[in-house]
């Protein structure tokens, strides 16, 4: 990553970053999300990306949460030789 | 049962999702938790928490260092696994001698906490961290101080390594419940 230099300067930021890479970067977040995606709207503004982003992180940290809770009462329930069988199948 | 033959080599996300499968299952295998029966609601929210930390765990350590958010996932959880078998020990300690050995003990487990590599600062500028930048950074592990370019790539990468765990999560679960 080279050192960014922006056209104009920010007052009190202590990082010159231009405004077009930070454009790129927020176009490159707004491919990854699934809403956004589908309603197909080119031009959507940064705040709204960054607002998306963040629902998006939270409702992942939930699936992981609710996830986890059912796996380890899944877990408690069989045989533990079944884990070996699911590592057998993966290592195909 | 045949898993479905992807070409792992052309996609990263599938190679993603195959490492984090292997060692998420081989850290489920180790944290035995069969065998616990646990009757009361503190028990089975530690044995949630811990598939959870273990989840976490795997998908940072098959990113590795290349990251950020995975070297503060990382510590975190190495931190926390030495804090607690220092606790334990320290607790031990306790019982045993009442004496001036305990003190010299107490500080040796306060100097043995690392300095966070990753610190989050609370006096962030507000001209720089505003709004829904400040929220994103309290999301993404590790991304407090660094600047808002880093702060866009992280995330992305963050999300793509999310999703892709959350994917063999629910595979994991599938599997488990049809058999």
């Amino acid at each position: 990553m080279s050192s960014r230099r922006s056209s104009r300067s920010r007052p009190s930021a202590p990082s010159m970053i231009t405004d077009d890479q930070i454009n790129d970067l927020v176009s490159k977040l707004h491919q990854l999300l699934p809403e956004i995606r589908n309603r197909c709207s080119d031009k959507v503004s940064a705040a709204r990306v960054l607002q998306e982003t963040c629902s998006y992180i939270k409702s992942l940290h939930r699936e992981v949460d609710d996830l986890s809770e059912r796996l380890s009462e899944l877990l408690d329930n069989t045989d533990s030789t079944q884990a070996s069988i699911i590592r057998s199948l993966l290592m195909q | 049962m045949s898993p479905s033959q992807q070409p792992s080599s052309h996609n990263p996300t599938c190679l993603i999702k195959n490492r984090f499968a292997h060692r998420f299952v081989r850290a489920l295998n180790n944290l035995n938790i069969k065998n616990r029966s646990p009757h009361d609601e503190n028990q089975i929210y530690r044995r949630s928490h811990r598939v959870k930390i273990a989840a976490y765990a795997a998908m940072a350590s098959v990113v590795g260092s290349k990251r950020a958010w995975s070297r503060a996932v990382l510590w975190k959880v190495r931190n926390r696994s030495r804090n607690q078998g220092l606790l334990v020990s320290s607790r031990r300690k306790r019982v045993d001698c009442k004496s001036k050995t305990s003190n010299d003990h107490h500080a040796k487990v306060s100097v043995v906490r690392r300095r966070n590599p990753n610190p989050k600062r609370e006096d962030l500028d507000p001209f720089r961290y505003s709004g829904q930048e400040l929220k994103l950074r309290k999301l993404v592990p590790g991304a407090a101080t660094m600047d808002s370019c880093c702060l866009m790539d992280e995330t992305a990468d963050y999300i793509k390594c999310l999703a892709a765990q959350v994917e063999v999560m629910k595979t994991l679960v599938d599997f488990y419940t049809t058999t």
